[in-house]
């Protein structure tokens, strides 16, 4: 038995888990719909697939809001993960659900998958007949993801930087990458099967003025971390940022060195997509407002020509929306993506080039580290800052890089930390930036920046 | 001047507490950040560690107040604590509450300055005010 296969019985066998039966999933995947898996719908629907996000804690409620959505001609189901089962707290989440269970009051904020186990989960996935994504948020989610792919759950988000970075302080961001190499190899196994499990990365991060360079950077790490384990199909993905303009350079920019970087290390028969997030950010409580910024969200993302998108509601100010609500977005984004026709083709060769310059150089900066595995290299260059996300709470994070707005609400970086910023390219952030103003006032603009959707 | 801040408790709201790193070293503080989710006794550890002249702690769900009643209890155990300026802002109850009466709270709890929902440059001027009267 290999080493894997090793590792798998050991997380397996597990007093939550009754029996997982290797040989009846793998004969599953092998026979499962094609419908089932994304990649098979990015291949052959001709259209920007919606997802919406969402997960109740019953089965009953989950199997109602998966109704509403296929009413709504959802193209992706969302499968939400609760809190408790992301941080491996099994026993708190099983008795949460029965909790739920008994009082038809919700108390978890997901779907405690790995209780509800495979066998059950996996009817609901296959009645609905439609391709599952798996939403978590998740460092070590090795359970998780056995149970998912066992269930028909045929795409599985997140990643050791974009799981870690932007949602936990200590959590030791080694193991994170340990833990997502065996989920990369899960993947890849599978995919041998049937169509290709898809991968994908969570472009948003802290969605709080992180610069483009930063999210294509780890964007094309996470990529190249799965491909190189055997990932045959990818998506990179990052968030509405605020200037419409800056979100078609990013477009532009993250599809053209996807696939140059793909090719570096001979992966590029491996299909990558994009996905576009409607706005991440703090929303307005006027419900009106928030179903403007909605539909803005989704314009811009036909805009960036993006494969998917991952739609909010206009609940998002006030908690966790209601099925009802939820599908609304699902409908009206539909509708607004079949009217929106004759886009003009915008691009911005000056921004191009600087974005692409700042990524290729950071990119070159990790490469360069001494370190003989790719995630060791990444490791590296996040603890020494040559990677720095704006606002992540984690303590390996160097928190140097200072961001701001520009006249035209693109971000831009007015102080680099470590991270390699090219000279010319810096000038250039800098030039389009009042820098005369001393730091309490640049203080209160960054607040007014993060706010700006409200 | 060394300034020891956080956010406490198991809140993990960042976005403030870089600001208010920021606004400190504008200021010419130096700043020990230890950043979101940080208990009691890591900040007390901390002004011990870095001699530290102030302890500004912060907070955004509320949570301040479960845990500050301990500061007292701390302070003594710690000892030799006496110059150092305790000083606490934010959103410092759950759900609504009144600046009037959680004032003199906090005070009673051991510190000697409180901002409940007070713009961050104002609090940071009182602190300097505060500061130079001191001295």
């Amino acid at each position: 038995m290999n080493l894997l296969q090793e590792e798998r019985e050991i997380i397996l066998s597990n007093e939550y888990i009754e029996h997982f039966d290797f040989a009846e999933v793998e004969e599953f995947v092998k026979n499962a719909s094609k419908d089932l898996f994304i990649s098979h719908n990015f291949r052959t629907k001709n259209k920007m697939l919606v997802q919406p996000r969402g997960g109740f804690p019953t089965y009953n409620k989950m199997y109602a809001l998966y109704e509403f959505f296929v009413d709504a001609n959802v193209d992706v189901l969302p499968c939400t993960i609760d809190s408790n089962t992301r941080l491996n707290d099994y026993a708190t989440s099983k008795k949460m659900l029965r909790l739920s269970e008994e009082s038809e009051v919700d108390m978890l904020n997901g779907y405690p998958l790995v209780n509800h186990g495979y066998r059950t989960t996996r009817k609901m996935i296959t009645h609905f007949n439609k391709p599952v994504s798996l939403r978590h948020g998740t460092p070590d989610a090795r359970l998780l993801i056995e149970t998912a792919i066992a269930s028909g759950i045929f795409e599985i988000e997140g990643g050791p930087i974009t799981y870690l970075l932007p949602y936990s302080k200590n959590f030791p961001l080694d193991k994170a990458f340990l833990y997502w190499k065996y989920v990369e190899k899960v993947c890849a196994k599978y995919s041998t099967l049937n169509e290709p499990i898809n991968r994908e990365s969570f472009g948003p991060l802290t969605a709080t003025l992180v610069p483009p360079c930063i999210t294509i950077v780890i964007q094309l790490l996470e990529m190249l971390l799965s491909l190189e384990e055997g990932v045959k199909s990818f998506s990179v993905s990052f968030s509405q940022s605020g200037s419409m303009n800056q979100d078609i350079v990013t477009g532009a920019v993250i599809r053209k060195l996807a696939k140059y970087y793909a090719k570096e290390i001979n992966c590029e028969d491996a299909e990558v997509h994009l996905v576009y997030h409607q706005w991440m950010g703090a929303f307005p409580m006027d419900q009106n407002f928030a179903s403007q910024l909605i539909s803005m969200s989704t314009a811009i993302a036909a805009m960036v020509g993006a494969d998917k998108i991952i739609t909010k509601t206009k609940q998002e100010a006030s908690g966790i929306p209601t099925k009802e609500a939820n599908a609304e977005t699902v409908a009206n984004t539909q509708y607004l993506l079949r009217i929106l026709n004759g886009l003009p083709n915008v691009v911005n060769t000056e921004e191009e080039e600087n974005l692409t310059l700042e990524v290729k150089a950071i990119m070159e900066a990790v490469f360069n580290d001494s370190a003989d595995t790719l995630w060791r290299k990444v490791f590296n260059s996040i603890k020494n800052g040559i990677i720095d996300v704006p606002f992540s709470p984690h303590i390996i994070n160097h928190n140097e890089m200072i961001t701001i707005r520009d006249t035209n609400k693109n971000i831009r970086i007015i102080k680099r930390g470590n991270v390699p910023i090219p000279d010319r390219c810096f000038e250039y952030e800098k030039s389009k930036c009042d820098l005369k103003k001393d730091t309490t006032s640049i203080v209160n603009d960054i607040i007014h920046d993060i706010g700006i959707m409200q | 001047m060394k300034v020891v801040t956080g956010v406490v408790g198991n809140d993990i709201h960042v976005v403030a507490n870089r600001l208010i790193d920021l606004s400190l070293q504008a200021r010419g503080f130096e700043v020990f950040n230890l950043g979101v989710n940080t208990y009691l006794e890591e900040f007390f550890d901390a002004v011990v560690e870095t001699d530290a002249d102030v302890l500004l702690i912060s907070s955004l769900n509320g949570e301040a107040e479960g845990w500050c009643r301990e500061v007292k209890i701390l302070k003594s155990k710690y000892k030799n604590l006496d110059n150092v300026v305790f000083m606490i802002g934010g959103n410092l109850v759950v759900g609504t509450g009144d600046a009037s009466t959680i004032v003199p709270k906090f005070k009673n709890y051991g510190f000697d300055l409180v901002f409940h929902q007070v713009d961050l440059n104002t609090g940071l001027d009182a602190l300097e005010k505060y500061l130079e009267t001191r001295e």
